[in-house]
């Protein structure tokens, strides 16, 4: 009885194992394929020009960063793409510097076919030893699909892991019973 | 240290993971979500503030299926009372982020946030404790008249109260042996929505002793059936996280794979214990994070003067995730070895459950 048992065990733990491997493997090849970034880097929330902050990671006032403007596929170092609310984000885009921005003129400034940009990815806030984001995220949308791709995979990956583990316990002849909440004074 | 394409910075793997088992440890014992203490780590490890929340939600979300297999198979959910209160929880989320959202209107939703936290966390706490104190008293009096005393045993008498209401339609939930009108259960879920969607958290601490001391649930079915109700609830708050660009996947993806073991560690151990032992560990988790939250209240009413006040809040809710864990270990090595007629101290018996 306990060996059939435990050899039930055996059987939903590799089974679960499996389809929590195959899962998992799944989001590792979408996220080497760039399937999950293209969905996080989606579309533009707003018109301006789609950027890869990293590429001016040390701007400053005293050595900005001249971004040429062109209508690049995939952003390679200090380039920038303008774009309108809505439009697909060019590759390696990760985030974009809205017009309101370059108006302002304090932090970006539009000359000629270059953005002459002169803050970092990155400031250090005056007080505490949190980082502020520039532009990185800013004015992008992600796809609602690759939202509910993403909540039902990690509901089906807790599933798997959930099963594969009292297959395991099962397995182990760790059989839990269920809690006998009412016996005795309470 | 792993390079995360999508939240753009660099983080180290194993911390991840580490912080995804003791929550989960801590989640799977207690019910709860863990968000209170996950977002500050994910921020100390360089996320920004937006991601940190994101990714924690999205990882409650998974998490709290693997825990709610466990406790289901350890029969702590009650499915009628989960499933009752869910639409009134999602109800009430959406009501508490529209309250966030008018009082960051008036300027005010910092100052809010922590005020109302810490005078919720304290109410609970104190609560909690003088209550469960109670319980573990009687229960040792009984056994000391040579009365089997069972898992569970509470002394507060507002059940009692919440379950006379006699507004149809009246439910009866037969895991949790609770008759109760629905309108009882919607209203806890409203209630403890609004909280969880004001303060941005997934709930539990607060659904947990609502469940125990409104509805009158046991406590281990109290955290089996809130952890269900986090699955659903979760997975909304996930997808609105995700939509606001706030979620990087991998990093959940380390996350789950500690919380697997972790929450399997806090689930099973609910198995070795009594309701009040679940209740302690509930309300020390609630002292530590009100203190964290305190101490960050403090630093933004003196003006952020005082540096030092925000870096012990971290510290502090860093801490209380160790803490917690090495409590709850404690508590199931010393089940163990009370069960084997071994040596343990004098306020274990009372607190572990003998077979």
């Amino acid at each position: 009885m306990a060996e059939a048992s435990k050899t039930r065990g055996l059987i939903k733990f590799i089974v679960w194992l499996a389809i929590g491997v195959a899962l998992s493997g799944y989001l590792w090849v979408e996220y080497y394929n760039g399937t999950l970034v293209s969905w996080y880097y989606y579309k533009t929330a707003s018109d301006g020009w789609a950027i890869n902050s990293h590429t001016f990671a040390n701007a400053s006032k005293d050595k900005p960063a001249i971004l040429e403007i062109g209508n690049f596929k995939k952003i390679e170092g200090l380039q920038a793409v303008p774009v309108k609310k809505g439009d697909r984000l060019p590759t390696n885009t990760n985030g974009i510097i809205d017009k309101k921005t370059v108006l302002e003129g304090k932090r970006v400034t539009l000359e000629g076919n270059t953005l002459k940009v002169t803050v970092p990815t990155q400031i250090k806030e005056a007080k505490g030893f949190k980082f502020k984001d520039t532009f990185m995220h800013k004015g992008i949308e992600t796809n609602p699909w690759g939202g509910a791709w993403s909540v039902a995979f990690i509901l089906a990956l807790g599933f798997s892991l959930g099963l594969m583990a009292e297959g395991f316990t099962d397995m182990c002849g760790l059989k839990l019973e269920k809690i006998k909440h009412y016996e005795g004074v309470h | 240290m792993f390079e995360f394409a999508i939240a753009g910075i660099s983080a180290p793997i194993f911390l991840l993971v580490l912080t995804g088992m003791t929550v989960g440890m801590v989640g799977g014992f207690i019910g709860v979500g863990g968000g209170y203490m996950v977002t500050p780590a994910l921020i100390v490890f360089g996320f920004p503030g937006y991601m940190a929340s994101g990714i924690d939600v999205m990882h409650i979300a998974g998490k709290s299926v693997v825990a709610t297999i466990r406790h289901r198979q350890l029969g702590n959910i009650d499915w009628i009372l989960g499933l009752t209160m869910v639409g009134g929880t999602m109800m009430g989320v959406e009501m508490g982020v529209r309250l966030l959202n008018y009082t960051k209107a008036l300027g005010l939703s910092g100052i809010a946030l922590l005020t109302g936290s810490v005078g919720i966390m304290i109410g609970l706490f104190l609560y909690t404790q003088i209550e469960t104190h109670k319980a573990q008293k009687k229960i040792n009096e009984l056994t000391k008249a040579g009365k089997t005393v069972g898992r569970e045993l509470s002394v507060s008498t507002l059940p009692l109260f919440f379950q006379n209401i006699a507004l149809r339609p009246i439910v009866r939930c037969h895991t949790a042996r609770i008759v109760i009108s629905m309108w009882v259960i919607v209203i806890i879920g409203i209630a403890t929505g609004v909280l969880a969607g004001f303060f941005g958290v997934g709930g539990g601490f607060i659904r947990v002793p609502a469940l125990v001391y409104i509805a009158g649930a046991t406590t281990h079915i109290a955290v089996g059936t809130d952890l269900l109700e986090i699955v659903v609830s979760g997975g909304y708050g996930a997808l609105r996280q995700y939509m606001s660009g706030n979620v990087d996947m991998i990093a959940v993806w380390f996350m789950i794979i500690g919380a697997m073991f972790g929450a399997q560690f806090g689930s099973i151990a609910t198995s070795f214990v009594r309701g009040p032992a679940i209740r302690y560990i509930l309300s020390y988790s609630l002292v530590l994070a009100t203190t964290g939250a305190f101490l960050r209240l403090f630093y933004m009413l003196t003006a952020q003067k005082y540096e030092f006040l925000n870096f012990f809040a971290v510290v502090f809710t860093l801490g209380e995730m160790i803490f917690l864990c090495l409590f709850i270990m404690t508590l199931v090595i010393f089940s163990v070895r009370h069960r084997h007629g071994k040596w343990v101290p004098g306020w274990i018996p009372s607190l572990v459950a003998t077979p």
